[in-house]
């Protein structure tokens, strides 16, 4: 009987299995419950799919964090952001800039392989990732045994990059709109202090250009913040981003248009834009544009 | 012992059919599979999930757009992936304000390229078209990529 029994018993656990796999697919919101503050419920001034059109990859740490690389500029542990005061974050906005700074941070360390202080960093990112409900999206587990075996850093910066995505996409689909802005806001200002700081100790062209040419990234994040303006805390940081808007109105950006060609190179298709673009930024108004940008990150990482 | 044997085949069927529907291709899974053919050089950036229907007679193709902000110096890839679930071969559009800069499909050769790298001069908000061909049913993943500053 207990052999009968066995094939009884064998098709319904595989059942079960199936099942529970199909679980697993189903909405994390059904999973976590979502506390009211945090989710926005305001009017927005822009629609959410026009939002979609202006927040897809305002501010990336890898090309920011690759230039700077590519430059031959050193690795240095004092750009980061300090991760002492995370657990001092207590109320979403304040982990959603906090999460963006520190993704920013992972950014420029993969970039350069260094794994010596990434556990701080993931670590950080995981309780303000889950403090902000979004932690189901951040593999901690995996990162942290990639960084502790100190190998396949490939995968480091590509399961990094995707579980910030992740996050974004998810905070966007359910009404979380603001701190998926507040992230990409974070990013943007620890990259750019990032920018500032090596700016100071190694100069360049190219360097001086990129952050005059923030100035085009720094109107779409804008107008992505002015959405939720009704916000006091939003205003606050609107006002303290316009104030480095308003210094970049001294930068001035022209176009002469090329005709794009495409041609074939090692059976790739590849793309040239053949614009141009001129920047001119004097050096008074980057450094005042690093100053107001350091300003302003050190106020955000000490709230 | 016949119906216990019924009983057997009846639930094994159940259960090979579940796992059989178990088996369609998950849109990480095709993140994945772009990762890959963007290649080593290429350090991923942003995906795109498009799942649209076929497009209905006499109009034009349903299409997926997204904005994107893409710096000066930067090479780009833009990689495609189509779920082997769908008939859609995804077709990818680069924009500027008002101009088409580039395609994985060229008309003139019937080519569809699964990437296509984008030498960019200029920094700003570029948009990208999703369409499949010919208008059928798909789901696909266009990623951006990182390859190299210029």
């Amino acid at each position: 009987m207990s052999k009968y029994l066995i094939y009884i018993l064998l098709p319904l656990f595989l059942l079960s299995a199936c099942r529970s796999d199909k679980q697993k697919e189903k909405d994390f919101s059904q999973e976590f419950e979502v506390p009211d503050s945090v989710i926005y419920d305001g009017n927005l001034e822009i629609s959410e799919q026009a939002m979609d059109e202006i927040v897809q990859n305002i501010s990336s740490p890898v090309e920011i964090a690759a230039l700077i690389k590519s430059l031959g500029v050193p690795y240095s542990n004092d750009y980061l952001a300090t991760t002492d005061y995370v657990d001092s974050y207590n109320t979403s906005y304040k982990m959603a800039l906090g999460l963006g700074i520190y993704g920013a941070d992972l950014g420029y360390q993969n970039m350069y392989n260094k794994t010596g202080s990434v556990l701080d960093y993931i670590s950080a990112i995981k309780t303000l990732a889950d403090g902000i409900r979004v932690g189901q999206f951040f593999d901690f587990t995996t990162l942290k045994r990639l960084v502790t075996n100190n190998q396949n850093l490939d995968s480091l910066m590509y399961i990094s990059v995707q579980n910030f995505n992740q996050m974004d996409r998810y905070l966007r689909e359910n009404n979380r709109g603001n701190l998926s802005s507040l992230i990409v806001a974070g990013i943007w200002i620890e990259s750019m202090y990032l920018l500032g700081g090596v700016v100071k100790e190694s100069p360049s062209v190219e360097l001086a250009e990129k952050i005059g040419e923030q100035k085009i990234i720094l109107n779409n994040l804008m107008l992505l913040l002015k959405n939720y303006d009704r916000d006091p805390k939003f205003k606050d940081l609107i006002d303290d981003l316009g104030e480095i808007q308003s210094i970049y109105k001294n930068v001035t950006i022209t176009y002469e248009k090329g005709e794009p060609e495409a041609v074939e190179e090692d059976g790739m298709l590849v793309i040239k834009q053949n614009d141009k673009q001129f920047i001119d930024i004097s050096n008074g108004t980057m450094m005042q544009i690093i100053d107001k940008t350091a300003e302003i990150r050190n106020k955000i990482i000490h709230l | 012992m016949r119906n216990i044997t019924a009983i057997f085949i009846f639930l094994a069927i159940i259960t090979l059919g579940n796992l059989s529907t178990a088996k369609a291709q998950s849109g990480q899974e095709l993140v994945d599979i772009c990762s890959m053919i963007a290649g080593e050089e290429a350090t991923y950036l942003k995906d795109f999930q498009i799942k649209l229907d076929e497009a209905k007679t006499g109009e034009e193709p349903p299409t997926a757009r997204f904005s994107v902000v893409l710096s000066k110096n930067t090479q780009y890839r833009f990689t495609t992936c189509n779920s082997k679930d769908y008939s859609g071969q995804a077709i990818l559009k680069l924009f500027d304000n008002n101009r088409l800069l580039g395609t994985n499909f060229v008309v003139a050769t019937g080519k569809t390229y699964p990437s296509f790298d984008f030498k960019c001069t200029s920094t700003g908000v570029y948009h990208i078209f999703v369409t499949f061909k010919e208008g059928d049913q798909g789901l696909a993943v266009a990623m951006l990529s990182f390859v190299k500053k210029l």
